[in-house]
């Protein structure tokens, strides 16, 4: 007999007790059962039942039934295909129709190999076909978007795709037209599926009807190796695998971490690895020749160089991080500049507040959340893209959002705010049960202790004789820039050469995170691994950093295990570098901190009109620039605007409007938002040239 | 009241938060511009909050909605088993004949966009053939001449 | 012969789309007694009634309103749902309810209201049905200044766009909601989880309209009209190859034979022609042959021979038809319909009509015959919703029944009937072929 909280059932002569509420799929995997699926995904929300390959006969009912539609019950008795005549013929009428009309164009598809359809006719399926007719053909593939390939003739109609698009990502962009065996795939009037997250439809897709262009015909799956690492291209750091083949890396495909990312990428994360070939990528030391342009010098050249400018400097340097960088690569750089040259000054990445520490919790349990408050003035999406969509599955689970911080405090709310000052008082005023801030770089946090650990010292105060910029983020930060104009000489560390040209005197090549070991925080607070996946064209960071050390005597190791001991030792509790795993957990929480006080508000902008906000682009910078397939995603000129302030205007959605404050006018698109407080509009960045911070909006 | 503002008066008999409103919505549009535009899909989709994807999914659906630009007038032959046994192809050929144009297709005056249609629940009256959507019944070849006479004006 | 006229009583002698001549027989005292009565003693007599639904699935209507959770239970409104969407084959009798008693109809919904303690109907008529609908609206508008009828009942009158599959309550339910009209897979059924999940009755207009009579002479009176297991009176629809199409009402028990050929019925088949094949239920029932035809029109008599009255459509076919040409249409029409949600209902039937299609040509050999038969065996019991298996079972019974027919078209035989009127009908799915063109391109 089975205790309250489970069910005891019999699948296929074998028990199972699991717990109540437990799909029948999953009982059988838990019972060691396959009950084989294809529209079936429960990330997608309820169950559909459309592609019926899931049959099984269930004891009590004549029909065959959805196992995919059914939550184990008490008793219940189930056959599978395994031990059901009924079952497994229904499970091969499925796949007989299934490919009734599916062109088998196997070789030449992408998904061979890796294809459920595959898998599923060789476990299942009619071994012959008994379709003498013409197979429907359709134009294929059509691109419905620079990065994504669809093949009509081989859909299935699972409604995976449009299932995401509507009810997980809720762009609404990508939808079935038409009925019965006319049904297709298709965006609105062919044009392309724009989204932040268009791309999970490709792991989605259960056969090779949507694939990445990027991926088409690049590899056969039994030649490419999968290596598990983390994205750093957000805070968020989403687990992924970087696919390789012949050392190049072909795709990036997501890593179900259920705390982080449930499995879901941003379009950035898993296209914008194009950069790593960028034309401009910098391989070997550069020095400044003219004003513009930088001539390739030898290794050896540029450490002595490095060396050189350095000693002239003495400590009075200063370092621009980036907080892209990792743990390991910024903790050699404070050792080699702090405790070698007595170097301490630094502009650091943003960190995380530490008093948040006592509202750290997983991303998921914003999912969870009882009421979100977003205190942002970015966009979320744009600052930490999968972090929209656990807001967006605690919507649908019925939390309420609230956009300004309530007069009372509310149990089981979560806070989601970027404003650093203020986020540990703003936690406390709601009584939040978790509390998450969005920094802007993907390891700030890391970068900032890491430098701050790695000796102690203060800054020699004074105009720097030099100034080293790490990292192409901190290259083109306006801030950064206004330093190297005044500083004497410049050294950077970076990729691109269009980061650093005429900005430095020297160039040392850097790294990406996909060609680097090491480890790095994300907003959680949650050490993460990075693994290697491809051979960078250049020695990496800390392979020349503890080269240079040496030169100051300094000792430094080159291999991030052996300096992440050093680190961990500080900061980490001193777990060893094998222990951060490939799913990494989420360390406690910090112990509560004493009431924290209300910052004095930075005097709250007035004026007239309309309230802009501006952010930055999550797809804009160095990346993102060098993949041409995620230009169509990157801002196209668009002011958000709420329904009120609209139509008070008399505008409507896609509307030309004049965006204007004193003197100058910018001319976008009107786009209808519900995220917006009324009286603000938000433009990206790029586009608000000029403009201040209150316009007026005309038609 | 303008097409927008029409639209919000149909949303306020259903629950807030419901999308109940886009089908009467889209059948407003439609007599408003004769068929749904790529134009109508959008103007549609701001007034229910909703992208024009979704509605263009949602009409794409039904057979009543025009996805295409049609003739003035719609004359719709039902030949589905009933009607057929009353001789429904005999009169589509006939219409065909007088149209100059193929089921499926409008005639060249654009006055008269001619099809056939699955069963329009008149089956003992047969045929049926619902000319601007009000059924004519019993209509046999001979009374087609006729029809496209009134119809053309 | 004198029948009983529950639904359509008194239709003749009056113009009972108007108000005042409906009230003058009666009209709208059923409702009066109904909200004098308890929800659950309403309920009560629908159930000793033995009313069954008219849309297709005969279930108790009593019973099925009794499953809706107790407003203590469930917080969420409930609602009722009106299936107008009539678009079976042969089915055109709702369209009769709606042009001729439309009070009736919605003395029906408002009694329902009351029993399931609903205040908002929804009325879900199929968009070609735009007579009616004026008529229905019309009605609507002559409740509009008689509070006491309406009570704090709202009606809303929600048209379809052309879908047969939206009458099917889930997908219907789903097109209410603005959606695709796809069917959902149950459990959760309406009366727990339905329009904007919240409880909810679906029911068909000759079932509303039955409902103010039953309440009206009492529910013992109307279970002692028809036989066993089908009781009351039933509006059938005939059509097809007989002299007098139209709906009637009729005592279930009347023979099939009686409907096609009695002089105040069917009134026999035209043109000296004999009678060949029967459809009983509308186009998703199994067919009948000519001498099977000597059976009581009523639920258990119909499913000793395999078939049902499903919405009550009655097609009469004579020797002219070919049965191949009918299956290819019968076909065609569930092709056009499915939603293509499932596999099976989209693959199978449009995999079905290629084979009839290559059948009726004569280029089909025995095995394909099988090839069709295992088709539809294989689309049957394995689809989301009725629709599919329906179009199987319909199909495969053609196929049985007339099999030497199906025979003689094999191998180069093509079609023996030369004057079949079935003979090359242009089906809307044919026509997608070349779906409308811009004209001023
Ligand atoms: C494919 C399909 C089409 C249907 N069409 C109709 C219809 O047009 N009208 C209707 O009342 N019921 C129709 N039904 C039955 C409905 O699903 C539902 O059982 C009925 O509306 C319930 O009302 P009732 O209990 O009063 O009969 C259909 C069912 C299926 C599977
Ligand atoms: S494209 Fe792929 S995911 Fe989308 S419906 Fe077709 S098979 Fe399913
Ligand atoms: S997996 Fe169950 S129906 Fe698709």
């Amino acid at each position: 007999m089975s205790s309250p909280e489970h069910v005891t059932l019999t699948i296929d002569e074998r028990t199972v007790e699991v717990p109540k509420g437990t799909g029948l799929v999953e009982a059988a995997q838990a019972a060691g059962i396959e009950i084989p699926v294809f529209c079936y995904e429960p990330r997608l929300g309820p169950p559909v039942g459309a592609c019926r390959m899931c049959l099984v006969e269930v004891e009590g009912m004549p029909k065959l039934q959805a196992g995919c539609t059914m939550t184990a019950t008490d008793g219940m008795v189930v056959k599978t295909a395994r031990s059901s005549e009924k079952a497994a013929d229904g499970q091969n009428s499925t796949l007989e129709f299934i490919l009734v009309n599916h062109p088998l164009d196997c070789p030449v598809c992408d998904k061979g190999g890796e294809c459920p359809l595959q898998d599923l006719t060789f476990r299942y399926g009619p071994g012959n076909t008994r379709m003498n007719f013409q197979k429907r053909t359709l134009e294929k593939p059509i691109p419905i978007s620079p990065t994504i390939a669809l093949d009509r003739e081989r859909c299935i109609l699972c409604y995976r795709c449009t299932r995401f698009s509507e009810g997980v990502a809720e762009d609404g962009e990508l939808v079935a037209i038409n009925r019965g065996s006319l049904s297709m795939i298709a965006t609105f009037e062919d044009e392309p599926y724009r989204g932040t997250f268009s791309g999970n439809v490709i792991e989605l897709c259960p056969v090779g009807a949507l694939t990445s262009t990027q991926y088409r015909f690049e590899a056969r799956p039994w030649e490419i190796q999968n290596v598990p690492t983390v994205c750093g291209h957000c805070p968020v750091g989403c687990n992924i695998s970087a696919t390789t083949r012949e050392g190049k890396v072909k795709r990036v495909l997501s890593r179900n971490h259920p705390e982080v990312d449930e499995g879901w990428l941003c379009d950035k994360g898993r296209f914008a690895y194009g950069h790593l070939n960028a034309d401009d990528r910098i391989t070997d030391p550069m020095r400044a020749d003219g004003l513009r342009s930088l001539e390739a010098i030898s290794w050896e050249e540029g450490l002595d160089e490095a060396e050189r400018l350095l000693r002239a400097a003495g400590s009075s340097i200063v370092t621009a991080l980036s907080g892209t960088e990792t743990v390991e690569q910024a903790y050699g750089l404070a050792k080699l500049l702090r405790v070698g040259l007595g170097a301490h000054a630094a502009v650091l990445p943003e960190g995380v507040p530490d008093a948040l520490d006592a509202f750290r919790a997983p991303l998921s349990s914003i999912r969870d959340a009882s009421t979100v408050v977003i205190l942002c003035e970015e966009p979320v999406v744009e600052r930490a893209p999968v972090v929209d969509l656990w807001i967006k599955a605690a919507r649908r689970k019925g939390a309420k959002i609230l956009m300004e911080l309530p007069s009372a405090p509310i149990a089981g709310s979560v806070l989601i705010t970027d404003d650093a000052d203020a986020a540990a008082w703003q936690a406390q005023e709601l009584g939040a049960a978790a509390a998450v801030y969005l920094p802007r770089t993907p390891n700030g946090r890391g970068v900032s202790d890491a430098w701050s650990v790695a000796a102690d010292g203060e800054g020699a105060d004074g105009e720097p004789a030099l100034l080293i910029i790490s990292g192409d983020e901190a290259a083109i930060d306006p801030a950064v820039r206004a330093l190297a104009a005044q500083a004497e000489t410049v050294i950077g560390i970076g990729m691109f050469g269009g980061s650093f040209a005429g900005l430095c005197d020297l160039v040392l090549p850097g790294t990406s995170y996909l060609e680097r070991d090491g480890t790095t925080v994300n907003l959680e607070g949650r050490l993460q691994r990075q693994r290697r996946a491809v051979i960078a064209p250049c020695p990496d960071e800390l392979a020349w950093i503890s080269k240079l050390a040496e030169r100051f005597g300094v000792e430094l190791s080159p291999y991030s295990s052996t300096v992440f001991e050093a680190v961990s030792a500080a900061l980490y509790g001193g777990i060893s570098y094998g222990e951060v795993g490939e799913l990494a957990p989420l360390p406690p929480r910090a112990e509560a901190t004493a009431k924290v006080s209300k910052p004095a508000n930075g005097n709250a902008p007035e004026g007239t009109g309309l309230r802009l906000l501006t952010y930055r682009p999550l797809f804009s910078g160095p990346a993102v620039e060098r993949t041409p397939e995620l230009q169509f995603q990157t801002p196209q000129g668009e002011i958000e605007i709420t329904r009120a302030d609209a139509r008070s205007r008399g505008i409507s959605a896609g509307d030309h409007v004049h965006v204007s404050s004193n003197g100058t006018t910018v001319a976008l698109r009107a786009k209808i938002t519900q995220e917006l407080a009324a009286g603000t509009v938000r433009v990206a960045g790029s586009d608000a040239a000029g403009l201040h911070s209150f316009v007026e909006v005309k038609k | 009241m303008s097409l927008y503002e029409q639209i919000q008066e149909i949303r306020s008999v259903y629950p807030p938060g419901s999308r109940s409103a886009v089908l009467p919505a889209l059948q407003l549009a439609q007599e408003e511009h004769g068929w749904l535009s790529p134009a109508a899909f959008r103007e549609v989709a701001d007034a229910l909050d909703l992208t024009p994807a979704f509605c263009k999914s949602v009409a794409s659906f039904y057979d009543m909605f025009n996805l295409h630009p049609t003739g003035e007038h719609h004359v719709d032959v039902c030949t589905n088993v009933s009607c057929a046994l009353y001789g429904a192809q005999g009169v589509v050929e006939a219409f065909e004949q007088e149209l100059g144009c193929a089921a499926g297709e409008t005639s060249a005056d654009g006055k008269v966009t001619l099809s056939t249609i699955e069963c329009l629940g008149g089956c003992g009256w047969g045929t049926i053939v619902s000319v601007d959507q009000r059924y004519r019944r019993g209509v046999t070849a001979k009374d087609v001449p006729g029809i496209v006479k009134e119809l053309r004006g | 012969m004198a029948r009983p006229l529950v639904v359509l009583k008194d239709s003749g002698s009056k113009d009972l789309t108007k108000l005042a001549d409906y009230e003058s027989v009666g009209g709208y005292q059923a409702l009066a007694k109904a909200r004098g009565m308890a929800p659950a003693a309403v309920i009560d007599e629908l159930i000793a009634s033995e009313l069954r639904g008219r849309g297709g699935a005969f279930f108790s209507t009593g019973r099925k309103w009794s499953f809706v959770p107790k407003l203590d239970q469930n917080p969420n409104p409930h609602f009722l749902v009106i299936n107008a969407d009539e678009s079976e084959p042969g089915s055109f009798k709702d369209h009769e309810i709606l042009a001729e008693v439309p009070h009736r109809f919605i003395e029906g919904c408002l009694i329902t209201a009351h029993a399931i303690e609903s205040k908002s109907v929804f009325i879900y008529i199929r968009g070609e049905y735009f007579e009616p609908w004026e008529i229905l609206v019309a009605a609507l508008e002559e409740l509009k200044d008689r509070p006491e009828i309406r009570g704090d009942v709202t009606i809303v009158v929600h048209r379809g766009a052309g879908a047969y599959i939206c009458g099917e309550e889930t997908a219907l339910i789903e097109s209410l909601e603005g959606k695709r009209g796809q069917p959902r897979s149950k459990p959760p059924f309406p009366a727990i989880s339905g329009v904007y999940a919240s409880p909810t009755v679906v029911n068909n207009v000759e079932t509303m309209a039955t409902v103010p009579p039953i309440i009206a002479m009492g529910a013992a009176e109307y279970a002692k009209l028809g036989v066993e297991n089908s009781r009351g009176t039933r509006l059938v629809s005939v059509s097809g190859h007989v002299a007098n199409g139209g709906n009637y009402e009729i005592e279930p028990g009347v023979t099939l034979k009686d409907l096609l050929y009695a002089p105040d019925l069917g009134g026999g088949i035209p043109g000296g022609h004999k009678l060949k094949a029967v459809i009983p239920g509308g186009s998703s029932t199994v067919v009948l042959t000519a001498d099977e035809i000597d059976v009581g029109y009523d639920f258990d008599s119909l499913g000793k021979l395999g078939t049902a009255m499903g919405s009550a459509g009655v097609i009469a076919l004579d020797e002219r038809v070919c049965m191949v040409q009918l299956g290819i249409r019968v076909s065609e029409f569930y092709e056009h319909e499915s939603c293509g949600k499932c596999t099976p209902c989209r693959e199978g039937t449009r995999w079905m009509t290629q084979i009839l299609r290559k059948l009726e040509a004569g280029e089909a050999d025995e095995s394909e015959l099988d090839l069709l038969l295992s088709v539809c065996d294989r689309i049957n019991g394995k689809c989301l919703c009725p629709l599919g298996d329906t179009a199987a079972m319909a199909v495969a019974s053609y196929v049985a029944k007339f099999r030497d027919e199906f025979i003689a078209h094999l191998n180069g035989g093509g079609c023996p009937f030369g004057d079949s009127p079935l003979e090359g009908v242009l089906a809307p799915v044919a026509q997608h072929a070349h779906a409308l063109r811009p004209v001023f391109a």
